[in-house]
């Protein structure tokens, strides 16, 4: 295995180096998890445990993007795969790989996914650039990958702004089982904001870590929506930091399950100064025998007064077969600060079905509006209409059970 | 087709074991508009879901005939498709969802073919003129933090790009100012004629200043006690239900007495 960790490099870095080496140490340290460890209670930990014996890190992944307009470019913004930032941008990269900090859990994924990263995206903005338009990236398994570990760095400068689409594609006809384990690490800079959205549209072949770690600078906001389309099973965690006054993050999630699709959710808002916003709205549909869990936790620190925080988890069981379950937690330390939460999980509603119906909608044409309906509230803070049109077909074509 | 639009015949309804209608019999031909007036509680709003077809109400007894055709057993989106509609007293909020892209929908589903998509958006803007709804109201959650009287305007709204045979209409008057009252009911008129029957569900004889009744049916503990016309709705004003009231209690107190023997 030195052998390939060696490969994997880089060897320009020694810092880069050595963290793979310290995360194959704890990766070999760490046992797997148990199902009664707190953090697997609700989740299969098995379906999440990849042997590394025999690994080849061939390329698994093929990550594009669109190319900057040139003027974008001439100003310094960055948008590339992970091999070539490193080799073209090593300053950059010992500067922001790796510095968001460890995510709080799944450590022995975590220390895999360290010891054995290599193909991903970075995103740069540099200081006062603002950029009206969306960028792109893709990441796509390649067939017959076994595993893959992506990994994406996105920086924004301060007063920057952007918008950033991000999509994850499983291979064409679905490919055999393989395991992803992800990890995300985004920094906005003072006054910036990042437009972050991630739509997850792996194969139903795969089994997905997902990390995402974002701080969030002075006054600069953070909006992240997270579309969860794709994927056998998925256990994500995903943290944002509210590290300085002003702070913002709106945070939402779309989640669509069928078959017997497994999504676990872990979100932490961590508000570690005061006056800083956070604001988490998930959302589910689940049918067939699929499964949502949802865990959040809303963190507010001693020092952070006048902190105003909210969550909400919403779960639309479309089948007897459905569930979920949702747990919120709060962690409250400050004492002059505004924290709600909210949690529903149930089928749809028979009097909507009914109001529906008397206009002439089938059954099912009536749940597959008020569905439509349920999401919209979140589907229409995407900034791309294109996109926004394409996920809201897809979601439909997943309702029809396509 | 001839015949009545909408028979009713000896029509007995329970929620939950517990008898609500009790033997309605009722007559409506085409081109007629039927007020059926009654205190809270006496059931209208019942007879009013079972004509839609709700799932929670069994029909125990007797049968509902649309256009000469047995409906009891019919779905709701059935009865709607082939041209009955009920505007709701209290309209259910469906979020997330435009009143454009609802009243799309619907369109699409009661005229299948014969919808017309170019035609749709003139059409809706047209109506929504005449109801004086403001434009914006297409882009808004269908029912959701609208004000009473949005809510009726909208039911009448979709009556009017619906064009029911039979309309049934559930307290459409209750909550409405005098302004919004006489422009709903200027909405209701305006789609009077030969082709539609109307059953208009009220409290209060209020609305049938605008909206003259051909027959007036006056309706308490789940049965129609006398029907007469228009005069009966002004002398309902003049002496309340009070008197009708007693009636079915007399009735009532003759239940027990028969079953002893």
């Amino acid at each position: 295995m030195e052998e390939v960790l060696k490969r994997l490099g880089p060897e320009s870095s020694s810092r880069l180096l050595r963290l793979r080496r310290e995360g194959w140490e704890k990766f070999n340290s760490l046992p797997w998890p148990l199902k009664t460890d707190e953090e697997w209670r609700r989740t299969d930990p098995d379906s999440f445990r990849w042997e590394p014996a025999g690994f080849d890190p061939k390329e698994a992944l093929q990550v594009s993007f669109e190319t900057p307009a040139p003027e974008w470019i001439r100003s310094g913004v960055i948008v590339t795969d992970l091999s070539t930032a490193l080799r073209q941008f090593p300053d950059l990269m010992e500067k922001h790989l790796f510095r968001t900090g460890r995510p709080l859990g799944l450590a022995k994924h975590v220390s895999l996914h360290e010891a054995l990263w290599r193909q991903g995206v970075f995103v740069f903005v540099p200081d006062g650039v603002k950029i009206p338009t969306p960028l792109r990236v893709r990441i796509s398994e390649s067939a017959g990958a076994l595993a893959f570990f992506p990994h994406v760095v996105i920086v924004m400068g301060r007063r920057s702004e952007a918008t950033l689409i991000d999509e994850r594609i499983g291979a064409a006809g679905g490919g055999n089982p393989a395991f992803s384990d992800e990890m995300v690490e985004i920094s906005v800079g003072e006054e910036g904001t990042l437009r972050y959205i991630h739509l997850q549209q792996w194969g139903e072949n795969i089994s997905e870590i997902y990390t995402q770690r974002t701080e969030i600078a002075r006054d600069a906001s953070f909006l992240n929506i997270h579309a969860a389309l794709g994927a056998k099973a998925t256990k994500a965690q995903i943290e944002t930091i509210l590290q300085e006054k002003g702070a913002q993050a709106d945070l939402l999630g779309v989640l669509f399950g069928s078959d017997s699709q497994h999504f676990d959710f872990h979100t932490v808002q961590d508000h570690r100064s005061g006056q800083t916003r956070s604001d988490l709205l998930y959302k589910s549909a689940l049918k067939d025998s699929s499964k949502a869990v949802y865990t959040g936790l809303i963190r507010i620190e001693k020092q952070a007064q006048k902190s105003d925080a909210y969550q909400a988890n919403r779960n639309l069981l479309l089948s007897d077969g459905a569930s979920a379950d949702s747990v919120p937690m709060l962690e409250i330390l400050a004492d002059d600060v505004r924290c709600t939460h909210g949690v529903a999980v149930g089928p749809v509603d028979q009097d909507q079905i009914y109001y529906l119906n008397s206009r002439g909608l089938a059954p099912a044409e009536a749940e597959h509006l008020i569905v439509e309906g349920f999401f919209e509230q979140i589907l229409q803070r995407i900034p791309a209409e294109e996109l926004r049109e394409r996920l809201m077909s897809e979601l439909k074509r997943r309702l029809n059970g396509a | 087709m001839s015949g009545p639009l909408l028979e009713i015949k000896n029509l007995h309804v329970s929620v939950e074991e517990k008898a609500i209608l009790k033997g309605i019999s009722l007559t409506i031909e085409k081109g007629q508009v039927h007020a059926l007036m009654g205190p809270n509680g006496s059931g209208k709003s019942t007879l009013s879901h079972v004509l839609m077809g709700h799932p929670k109400y069994q029909v125990t007894k007797g049968q509902i005939l649309y256009k000469g055709e047995d409906i009891t057993g019919l779905k709701t989106d059935a009865r709607a498709r082939a041209g009955i509609f009920l505007a709701f007293q209290y309209p259910t909020a469906i979020p997330g969802v435009s009143v454009a892209n609802f009243l799309r929908t619907a369109m699409k589903a009661r005229f299948g073919e014969g919808y017309q998509p170019k035609e749709f958006r003139k059409q809706l803007t047209a109506t929504m003129a005449t109801l004086e709804i403001p434009e914006d109201f297409a882009t808004r959650a269908v029912n959701d933090g609208f004000s009473g009287g949005e809510k009726k305007r909208h039911e009448i709204l979709q009556m009017s790009l619906l064009k029911p045979e039979l309309a049934v209409l559930d307290e459409t008057d209750s909550g409405l100012d005098i302004d919004a009252l006489r422009t709903v009911a200027e909405g209701i008129n305006r789609m009077r004629g030969p082709a539609l029957g109307v059953l208009l569900i009220t409290h209060y004889q209020r609305i049938l200043n605008y909206i003259q009744p051909d027959v007036v049916h006056v309706f308490i503990n789940g049965r129609i006690i006398e029907s007469g016309g228009k005069e009966l709705a002004l002398e309902l004003e003049r002496k309340g239900y009070a008197p009708y009231e007693e009636k079915t209690q007399g009735e009532r107190q003759e239940v027990p007495h028969e079953a002893g023997h």
